[in-house]
């Protein structure tokens, strides 16, 4: 039992090793490493021990991104006040706690990232894990908003409101990246503004009463 | 205060936005004078109050999106009263009790930045929505160990966007205030330095101490005490004042006596700053003023202060003085002091300007000239509008090359002109004190 244990903290360890020295190489040479093995060397590991625990420097990138979430995830969830909050607000409050975790890893993001600011629409390889793992979360949020009725349901577009969000989180990420104001300020004005017009959008309007009207004056013709 | 603000919709995102939304409005202000001398060729005998009450919703819509800056301009420019016509001031009245709020998470983010607690674990209670507006925060209201506390938190990003907005601004306030271009950047250099000013709340927070401690032995005024500890660059915690606005004040129907004593420490109070402290609360607009119980007056919000430089202030005050005991040279340097009027002038500039300052002095220095000046009196009012109408479509003010009247006028103008409108709302009569050398 004890052995286990043990076992299981070295093991937590190793991964961990692996994940700050990924993060270290990139913040001091400014790119990945060249070849597993020589980063695995740098780590005084076996080559073969490195793949334990990640196949490819893609799967580092991804659980980087899973970590930063999972952790954005338990520090919105901790408070308290966001199980009273609306959807809007609960998804305000994540987004301005992923950002704070964004922040302690800049100069890593922003060296993997910076370059390609301009064209980060598709989406990177790595990041594809994280997206799963936040399509459940913002689903969770979109179920709950159906509920109170702050988001409308609507035939077809509503199913894909889980990729609208994804679409704004990684605006948001692009716009941080390139945020040069004093504490990020603009970014949080951005995710304040930008999450308003999306719940706005995606809420009752009056374009469903609209599309309710055309569609009656078709079918009574 | 006002109850709940409803939260707002969708906020014009970036600066292309922003300026479309002052575009669109630039439109419909244009649609709205087609739309009036459309009509006016078939009922000549229309007035224009219509047309500025159309123009005036039309802008108001569009400044009270954009908040922040563009915000405080509507304000300062519900507070020139006499640069504007009657239906736009209502409307920009209303300008300085609403704005939309910012959403909780956001304020959870800015107490997690600068104390890294959240407001819950800072303070006994705290209202999840703001319970009212200003200028370029909301107030939150608060209770930590018995007492009443309100907070303060600055939307984020204003301070960044105080030039820009300026700007996007320009074209509209050109308009509207039918200055020409020159005199109108002067006037906005002026504002866009205070306004950057406004956004520093340890400034505010120091200064709020600063003139209330002053002003403490004045009667039947009341100063909220700052909280150092809950305070930073965005937030600011002071206690709680309640009370009525002014206007809300006035429905209760006061007496006469209650009236003079509000007036009159409202008078008193800037009687001191200007001519002991030499710096003023230059930021007179009714929503800085509450009426408490037992006709006590309380201020908030020393965002905005002006400091008045001595020898602008001999010039201006000696010009205000009843009988112009001094001669024409010394006049002449005084003007030309107060750059009212320069050497790029040619003689008859010179001579019509003078004249007109002369005038809108000695009307403006009215209350000044007696012991006792009854601000209900319309007619005073009315006067300084007309004359600034007169004044603002005078051709040879329209053509004049450069800006009047120096830049501290503005402010220093600004304000008189602010408490004679917070008079006369007040319709009190008060003893208008002076200091010795004025009398």
């Amino acid at each position: 039992m004890e052995t286990a244990s043990a076992k299981k903290t070295t093991k937590k360890d190793h991964r961990k090793v692996i994940l700050e020295g990924y993060k270290n190489y990139v913040l001091e040479h400014g790119s990945a490493p060249k070849s597993v093995f020589k980063f695995a060397k740098d780590l005084k590991m076996k080559e073969e021990e490195f793949y334990t625990y990640f196949t490819s420097f893609e799967s580092i990138k991804s659980a980087i991104w899973v970590e930063i979430f999972d952790e954005t995830i338990r520090q919105v969830e901790s408070q308290e006040i966001f199980r009273e909050y609306s959807a809007r607000e609960k998804f305000l409050s994540f987004l301005f706690t992923w950002i704070e975790e964004l922040k302690k890893n800049r100069s890593y993001l922003l060296s993997l990232y910076e370059s390609k600011s301009q064209t980060l629409m598709n989406l990177p390889k790595e990041a594809a894990e994280f997206k799963d793992k936040f399509k459940d979360f913002a689903n969770e949020i979109i179920l709950e908003g159906k509920e109170t009725e702050e988001i409308a349901s609507r035939p077809i577009i509503s199913d894909r409101y889980d990729e609208a969000l994804w679409f704004q989180t990684w605006f948001v990420f692009r716009y941080w990246l390139d945020d040069r104001s004093p504490r990020f300020e603009k970014t949080d004005a951005a995710i304040e503004k930008s999450v308003n017009l999306a719940f706005d959008l995606m809420g009752k309007s009056a374009l469903d009463s609209f599309l309710d009207f055309a569609k009656f004056l078709y079918q009574s013709k | 205060m006002p109850d709940k603000l409803k939260e707002q919709g969708a906020i014009p995102v970036t600066k292309v936005q922003r300026a479309a939304k002052f575009f669109s409005t630039g439109a419909k202000v244009g649609g709205n004078y087609m739309k009036h001398y459309a009509k006016k060729m078939v009922n000549p005998s229309m007035d224009k109050e219509e047309l500025h009450l159309n123009n005036a919703t039309d802008i108001y819509k569009s400044l009270s999106e954009l908040k922040g800056s563009a915000l405080k301009v509507a304000q300062m420019m519900s507070m020139d009263k006499n640069l504007l016509p009657r239906a736009y001031q209502d409307k920009f009245t209303m300008a300085q009790y609403s704005a939309p709020p910012l959403s909780y998470p956001l304020v959870v983010k800015t107490f997690q930045k600068y104390f890294g607690k959240t407001p819950e674990q800072m303070f006994d209670t705290f209202t999840r929505s703001a319970v009212n507006a200003a200028s370029i925060g909301q107030v939150h209201k608060a209770t930590k160990d018995g007492k009443e506390l309100a907070v303060k938190i600055q939307y984020p990003g204003v301070a960044d966007s105080v030039s820009s907005d300026l700007k996007l601004v320009r074209p509209f306030a050109l308009r509207l205030l039918n200055m020409n271009e020159r005199e109108l950047d002067h006037y906005m250099a002026e504002v866009e330095e205070k306004l950057l000013e406004e956004t520093d709340y340890i400034l505010e927070v120091q200064r709020s101490r600063e003139i209330s401690e002053e002003c403490g032995h004045i009667p039947n005024l009341k100063f909220p005490k700052y909280y150092d500890e809950f305070s930073s660059e965005r937030i600011i915690t002071m206690d709680w004042i309640e009370g009525k606005h002014i206007k809300e004040w006035m429905d209760t129907n006061p007496t006469q006596k209650a009236k003079n004593k509000i007036g009159q420490a409202l008078w008193d109070f800037y009687h001191h700053q200007v001519h002991n402290l030499k710096q003023v609360h230059a930021d007179p607009h009714p929503g800085n003023f509450i009426v408490q119980e037992g006709d006590q007056l309380g201020i908030i919000d020393f965002g905005c202060v002006k400091v008045i430089p001595e020898d602008f202030y001999q010039g201006y005050f000696a010009l205000i003085k009843k009988e112009l005991l001094i001669n024409e040279d010394e006049l002449n340097q005084i003007f030309y002091d107060l750059e009212f009027i320069s050497d790029k002038d040619t003689d008859v500039e010179k001579a019509y300007f003078k004249g007109v300052f002369k005038e809108m002095i000695s009307l403006l220095g009215k209350p000044f000239h007696v012991e006792k000046f009854d601000f209900a009196d319309n007619q005073f009012f009315e006067q300084i509008f007309q004359l600034g109408d007169r004044i603002s479509n005078d051709k040879m003010f329209r053509k004049s090359r450069q800006a009047r009247g120096s830049r501290h006028g503005l402010y220093v103008n600004r304000t008189y002109f602010g408490i004679y409108n917070l008079l006369n709302q007040l319709e009190a009569e008060v003893d208008t004190t002076k200091p010795e050398w004025l009398k």
